[in-house]
Parts: structure tokens; C-alpha cells; sequence
């Protein structure tokens, strides 16, 4: 059974040497954050889903709904890039097609932040 | 000396099929749909950024029940994979880990998140129309 002493033992080797133990942290720090930010997510969605355009501006423009979100945002592609490249680690056997792989997830990941920051911003500033 | 291959570990066939083994898959399934579901995010506000006419359209095509059935399930992969979370939080800290613990610990955490999901489309769209 893996009790808290194996867990612990730094001889049993889980995972990669290099690497691991920062995912590992960085995956469970943005998830705990991940859920506080889903309530805030839920309220959002809750509040401006079918909305239309002048009731979204509104409603984003207030500061802390903007740094909420942008915060919210950024922590979630932190923590799905890290997550899709557990995946692709675990299943893409090719190392080319591996490195390929993980290399358009950092750019999913930092497109869709990169879409979405945008977008608020000029919602705040342009309206 | 002659060169032999290493012998393999035993992957999932072995095993006989377990709840938590299934439930496993479905944090990653539902980790992987919402990786993709970000898209629905980008493009809702990507067009209240541009204007009306865009957000219109969003809302249009959101709107259709076949994309409501797609936000349904989104939910309950959002809660699902939140409650899978808050359940590592406590493997890793060295509880509930056996066979009765854990077994118990993944149906409690199918109960919250379909009551979860139920519940939040009950209380913020069915009811509020």
C-alpha cells in the first residue's frame, strides 16, 4: 500500500527527476486557486450568459470582476498546459511527434490567454 | 552478453476494472474536454470584444439545444474534475487511500458533482426562465 512514509521516501522515484516535483506543485497551487476562482466562474457565467453586449461591458468593466478574470484566466492555462502535457508525455510515444506535441500546447495555451486578456482589456478601456 | 529485452510492466488489461481506475480516466477526459472547451470562452469574448453583431451570433448559435446538451456536460466536467481535485488534495495527504476509503471517497465525488451540476442548471437557468 502507499502510505505517507512511501510517499515521502525519496528513494521510491516518482516521476521525472528533472521536472516533476515543480509540476507537481505548480499543477496542485493553480488547482486549489482553480477552485476558488470556480465559484467566481460560476457567478459569472450565471450573471452573462445570453447577454447582450452592452449588459457584458457593464458588468466586466468593474475592476475586480477584470482582475478576477484575468487572473482566472492565467491560472487556468497554467494549469491545462501542464495538464495536456501529462497526457501527451504519458501517450505519445514518437519523441518527435512528443516534442511537437508539447510545443503547440504551450501555444494553445498561450493563445487562448493571449485571446482572452486581449479581449477584456479593450472591453475595460474601449468598452 | 546477449541483448534481451526488459521485460514489460503490466499496463491496464491486467487489472481487473476498478471505479477509481474509471474515474481516473474521466479526470483526464474531462480535463482534455475543457482544454478544448476554452474555445467556447475565446470566442464568446473575443466577440463581446468586437462588437454587437459578433456577440449576437455567439449567443445565437450557444443558444442552440445541441450546444445547451455541450454546456450541460461542460458543468458537470467543471465540477467533476474541481471535486477530482479537492480528492487528490486528499490522497496527497496521505488519507483515505484504502481500498474502502478510496472506493467510498470517488462515490461520494460522482453523488456532489451530478447534484452539483443538476442543481446549479435547476437554480441559475431551468427556474430563472
Amino acid at each position: 500500500m502507499i502510505d505517507r512514509a512511501k510517499i515521502a521516501d525519496p528513494t521510491t522515484h516518482y516521476g521525472s527527476a528533472r521536472a516533476a516535483t515543480r509540476h507537481f506543485m505548480t499543477q496542485r497551487i493553480t488547482g486549489a486557486l482553480n477552485v476558488l476562482f470556480t465559484i467566481f466562474f460560476v457567478w459569472f457565467m450565471v450573471r452573462l450568459a445570453g447577454a447582450d453586449r452592452a449588459e457584458m461591458v457593464s458588468v466586466v468593466r468593474h475592476p475586480l470582476v477584470a482582475i478576477v478574470l484575468v487572473l482566472l484566466i492565467l491560472n487556468v492555462c497554467i494549469h491545462m498546459r501542464i495538464g495536456m502535457n501529462e497526457v501527451i508525455e504519458d501517450y505519445i510515444d514518437d519523441e518527435k511527434t512528443n516534442h511537437l506535441a508539447q510545443t503547440a500546447n504551450l501555444w494553445f495555451a498561450i493563445l487562448v490567454a493571449a485571446i482572452t486578456v486581449i479581449s477584456v482589456v479593450k472591453i475595460v478601456f474601449w468598452g | 552478453m546477449a541483448a534481451r529485452s526488459r521485460p514489460l510492466s503490466p499496463h491496464l488489461q491486467i487489472y481487473k476494472f476498478t471505479l477509481t481506475m474509471a474515474n481516473s480516466i474521466i479526470q483526464r477526459g474531462t480535463g482534455m474536454a475543457m482544454y478544448f472547451g476554452t474555445l467556447l470562452i475565446v470566442l464568446w469574448l473575443g466577440a463581446a470584444a468586437l462588437g454587437d453583431g459578433p456577440v449576437g451570433v455567439v449567443n445565437a448559435v450557444y443558444g442552440f439545444w445541441l450546444v445547451q446538451v455541450v454546456f450541460f456536460l461542460a458543468t458537470w466536467a467543471l465540477f467533476h474534475h474541481m471535486l477530482g481535485g479537492i480528492r487528490h488534495f486528499i490522497w496527497d495527504s496521505g488519507n483515505l487511500l484504502d481500498p474502502v476509503g478510496r472506493e467510498t471517497i470517488t462515490r461520494i465525488q460522482f453523488v456532489l458533482s451530478i447534484v452539483l451540476t443538476v442543481g446549479a442548471w435547476v437554480l441559475f437557468v431551468w427556474l430563472k426562465k
